[in-house]
């Protein structure tokens, strides 16, 4: 950072800053002024020039058709694809039924007896819990369907992603290769991922597991990586020298060192997976993910929270449960004989589910269930009648999100759709040449740029319309947030919790109540990826700031600053780089679900998508698909930082 | 500060007998390619600073020979960036050195295949490191096995052998621990059981102790003084610390930008200092601690036959200061029944000013 440049870094910081953008914008303003005439001359007018694109429409069509076509008799079909979709479906269906088998009763015991053997008693309470809340919810065999095909493709992922993490934390080479690829990966809204899985596979489980697998892979890829690379090297050298061989030295060494890694990558890639699980719904994944879409693209909000509730209940038993066996790894509590208490689990679970299948109660009773469709509607209905509009002084939600419609996102639609092509390319790298570095603002234009060629540019500055004013909501929320708890030990102890289960949910679950409150349509997209995105923005907000230098504080108090002059000139500015990183948070996540508001409404690139997937035209939906590809690596582009400064900033 | 142990004498002090490390011409050069540095005479001759801007190369160990004889501690010292710990390295080849020879008993280490070097590093050489290097996952018993682990020793009989180590270093009823559990000092211990476990020929210590407080570290000074007493196990000691070089070392190696610059006895390094740097370093011993009363004595004349009190060659000029304060007159020393010399006040206190003293080495001050 600048500061290290300067001798007294607050005074010089935006000195050097100011002088370093101006000569980035002056050459930006140099080339421009070379490069705009001429485009301008050549492709006059608002939106990206006819002539520029591309229709890709007619050869994506015709391989789509092609695919259809020879699926059941081309030998890469035959021999590849077809071997690794019969797969797929066979160990999904034999998870279901050994779940089935298992009964409502064994699979509690099983899922107890797991928890308390990983992760202790309340644990083990409240996995028993959280299953029969799924059972009352009349919602058993969805659940089970969606737990069969999470397995199968956590099950891949990890064992894909674990292969790639060995292969990149022990080759540089294969790291160099694999780094640029996981790192975009993470940045891509999970619907990007549907059209090409849906394109070789077909809609139905094999896509819905495979676009799973490709999504939740990479987390534990990098945490591989990245545990294998951050071994203590004086370790690996006294492992060395004691004349270990290159697999002892892996297994006994290597390994072990990383195994918090490999945890945190397991316990990402489960809550990955589960999240990417319910969006499957839309390519045939069913389970509990499909019961919330097919309610909510009826409005029918009682039906999606029944099915909504269970996704929660098991995200959160997920991240708790191997969060808590990661953070037990370093006191190991067991006692002399742990494989005693696991024999004695295993021992109670089947007891438990013989007792259930003799009792011939294997399906959860239809007597048990408790029907909260019916009373969530009428709650629903008032709210309709009551606070949808008309409210004295606050005026109703449906007030809101119109006027939200009409004085936000319209005017940014419009505007941007107004501006010609050249200038939002022009600020674009402006923006991020600005933040990063010329290697970072080129890719974002050449991005920007694919996206006017592939000939969606207009959905597209919708989707981004909509990306900008929830971010910008997301921001001004997140950042007073995030100080509020960064300065009160008490408003932090209050939020933790809060952060804590938003933070597990997967995107899919934040329409359901947006959509009760604010009906369809953009606004509501909106809401969502502003509900998704803040926990994350207010918590590296809050650490931020933190984690500022105590001794800076302390001697910024110590000459008498005011506690507003101490956040103002002490711990903004040294929380520059987690600011940043929020703010790259904040868009990609946003991103991510503005995308998935195509199904409430939300329009655009979404919209095309989903569209595209319904009526089998899958060559606007993979077009609409590589745009939001190119939307992602964009803003993420944009918004990134150089490394080398992230780097000293950590 | 009291330093090494007074009357303390090398246990092999015969230089006939086989060294355990003989290291002739080593060099170690990081850097675009490193080897052409010790060929090239013009390039060897380069300081640090001029080969970095010449050729881009850091040499970190430069030319240097020395034997390590069997049963002593040899100790190499010198400050950061000395190059005294890739030259340990060097040993086991962890760092492969650029040109020169190593050999252990007489075997090149250097011409090792990758079987025999595994062999060398599992049976005769043992590292003790800086940070400790303990597996976190494991209990302070399977660390100290680790080793014997690794040797394909099997689970019971290396557990046992463990646990007679983990008692000899003063660990008994931790064996359960984890190194996160433990103090520093007691992490070191663990670190020198693992080494000791595997019974090496020789056990190498990099810096052991330097991450340790002041009073911990004498603690497992002590520790490596008993081990070595009750053992006799050659020792080649890394260390950055003077005092802990000159307590604990047989002989010092004295390291500067990677060349020895000076190799001798505690009592030669503080006594004849070879250059200015090396007596720059030593000022500030306590010299009467070091120095026995050999460097100060003067021949025995007739009338000093029978007077005074008695004292044994090795002893420091500290207990001959006390024993001619005591009986206030000049001591004899006498080895083996003999008066091979005397020592008086006067001689004394010129060894620790830093005055030559009669009957020193030193050949300009003459013998009288």
């Amino acid at each position: 950072m600048a500061t290290l440049t300067a001798p007294t870094p607050r005074t010089a910081l935006p000195g050097v800053l100011r002088h370093r953008a101006t000569r980035k914008l002056v050459t930006l303003a140099a080339l421009a002024a070379v490069l705009v005439p001429l485009a301008h001359t050549h492709w006059a007018g608002g939106t990206w020039p006819q002539a520029l694109t591309v229709d890709l429409s007619g050869p994506l069509g015709g391989a789509s058709d092609w695919i259809i076509d020879n699926r059941d008799s081309h030998p890469l079909f035959l021999y590849f694809f077809g071997h690794v979709s019969n797969a797929v479906v066979v160990s999904v269906r034999v998870v279901y039924l050994f779940l089935l088998a298992a009964g409502w009763a064994g699979v509690t015991a099983l899922g107890a007896a797991v928890a308390w053997r990983v992760a202790g008693a309340r644990l083990a309470l409240g996995t028993a819990a959280a299953l029969l809340v799924c059972g009352l919810l009349g919602m058993w065999v969805p659940t089970m369907q969606t737990l069969a095909l999470m397995v199968v493709a956590v099950l891949a992922s990890v064992a894909v992603g674990a292969l790639l993490g060995l292969a990149a934390g022990l080759s540089d080479r294969m790291d160099r290769a694999l780094r640029p690829v996981l790192d975009t990966m993470q940045v891509l809204p999970a619907f990007a991922y549907l059209l090409p899985v849906v394109l070789v596979f077909g809609i139905g489980v094999p896509a819905a597991v495979l676009a799973t697998v490709i999504y939740a892979a990479p987390p534990m890829a990098r945490l591989t990586a990245l545990g294998l690379r951050g071994a203590d090297k004086e370790v690996l050298e006294a492992v060395d020298s004691l004349g270990a061989t290159a697999r002892q030295r892996l297994l006994t060494a290597r390994v072990p060192l990383a195994r918090k890694e490999l945890l945190l990558g397991v316990n990402q890639t489960i809550m990955m997976a589960l999240s990417m699980a319910v969006i499957a719904s839309v390519i045939g994944a069913g389970g509990l993910g499909d019961r919330v879409y097919q309610a909510l693209a009826s409005v029918d909000v009682g039906a999606a929270l029944a099915a909504g509730i269970p996704i929660v209940l098991l995200a959160v038993v997920l991240d708790r449960v191997t969060g808590a066996a990661g953070e037990r790894l370093g006191q190991d509590q067991h006692g002399p004989r742990p494989w005693l208490h696991a024999a004695a689990a295993a021992a109670a679970t089947v007891v438990v589910a013989l007792a259930a299948r003799l009792a011939g109660r294997l399906d959860w009773p239809t007597g048990w269930t408790v029907g909260i469709a019916g009373p969530v509607n009428r709650a629903v209905d008032w709210m309709t009648a009551h606070l949808y509009s008309g409210v004295p002084y606050v005026g109703g939600t449906a007030d809101w999100a119109g006027r939200f419609t009409t004085w936000v996102l319209d005017p940014v639609r419009s505007g941007l759709q107004w501006l010609p092509w050249w200038s939002v390319l022009l600020i674009v790298a402006a923006l991020a040449w600005l933040i990063g570095t010329w290697r970072t603002a080129l890719t974002a234009v050449l991005a920007m740029a694919a996206i006017g060629v592939l000939g969606v540019w207009k959905p597209s500055l919708d989707t981004l319309s909509q990306v900008l004013a929830a971010v910008a909501v997301t921001l001004v929320l997140g950042f007073a947030i995030g100080i509020a708890a960064a300065r009160s030990d008490r408003v932090e102890r209050l939020l933790r919790p809060v952060l804590d289960v938003f933070q597990t949910m997967p995107q899919f679950v934040y329409l359901i109540p947006v959509v009760a409150l604010f009906g369809v349509g953009r606004a509501p997209a909106v809401a969502a990826a502003v509900v998704y995105a803040l926990p994350a923005v207010v918590r590296i907000t809050a650490q931020g700031l933190r984690q500022v230098d105590p001794a800076a504080l302390e001697s910024a108090r110590s000459l008498g600053a005011t506690s507003g002059q101490q956040l103002r000139q002490v711990q903004l500015p040294l929380a520059r780089p987690a600011l940043l990183l929020a703010v790259n948070q904040g868009v990609v996540l946003v991103l991510a679900v503005v995308i998935i508001g195509g199904l409430v409404g939300g329009g655009a690139l979404g919209y095309d998508v989903v569209f595209g997937l319904a009526q089998g035209d899958l060559a606007t939906g993979l077009v609409a698909g590589a745009a939001i590809v190119c939307l992602g690596l964009m803003l993420d582009r944009v918004t990134q930082p150089t490394r080398r400064r992230a780097k000293k900033g950590a | 500060m009291a330093l090494a142990a007074p009357t303390r004498k090398p246990p092999n002090d015969d230089s006939t007998e086989a060294p355990v490390f003989a290291v002739d011409g080593l060099w170690k050069v990081f850097g675009p390619k490193a080897a052409r540095v010790p060929e090239d005479p013009e390039l060897s001759a380069l300081s640090p600073a001029e080969l970095r801007e010449r050729a881009g190369c850091t040499a970190a160990v430069r030319d240097v020979s020395f034997d390590v004889r069997k049963g002593e501690v040899f100790v190499v010292m010198g400050l950061s960036g000395s190059g005294k710990s890739t030259l340990v390295r060097c040993l086991t080849r962890l760092i492969e050195p650029t040109a020169g020879t190593i050999a252990i008993d007489g075997e090149d280490v250097r011409a090792m295949d990758k079987a025999r070097l595994r062999e060398l590093r599992r049976h005769r050489a043992a590292m003790v490191f800086q940070h400790f290097g303990l597996l976190p996952h494991r209990t302070v018993l399977d660390n100290v096995a680790y080793g014997l682990q690794i040797q394909g020793i099997g689970k019971a009989e290396r557990r046992e052998r463990a646990a007679e180590v983990v008692a000899k270093v003063g660990l008994e009823g931790m064996e359960q621990r984890r190194p996160g559990q433990l103090s520093g000092g007691q992490r070191q211990r663990v670190g020198l059981a693992r080494a000791l476990a595997v019974d090496p020929e020789v056990l190498l210590f990099d810096e052991p102790f330097s991450a340790l407080d002041p009073l911990i570290r004498r603690d497992m000074q002590e520790e490596v003084i008993r081990l070595h007493e009750e053992e006799g196990r050659t020792m080649v000691f890394i260390t950055h610390d003077l005092q802990e070089a000159l307590r604990l070392g047989d002989r010092i190696a004295l390291m500067r930008d990677g060349r020895i610059v000076q190799l001798g006895t505690p009592e030669e390094i503080v006594g004849s200092p070879a250059d200015d740097y090396v007596r720059d370093f030593v000022r500030d011993v306590p010299r009467e601690q070091v120095m026995t009363v050999r460097r100060a004595m003067r021949p025995a004349s007739a009338e000093d036959a029978g007077n005074g009190p008695a004292v044994p060659p090795e002893a420091t000029v500290a207990e001959a200061i006390e024993a001619v304060a005591r009986a206030g007159a000049p001591a004899r020393v006498v080895d083996e029944g003999r008066c091979v010399g005397v020592v008086d006040s006067d001689a004394l206190l010129g060894v620790v000013a830093g005055v030559a003293a009669p009957g020193d080495a030193d050949p300009d001050a003459g013998a009288v």
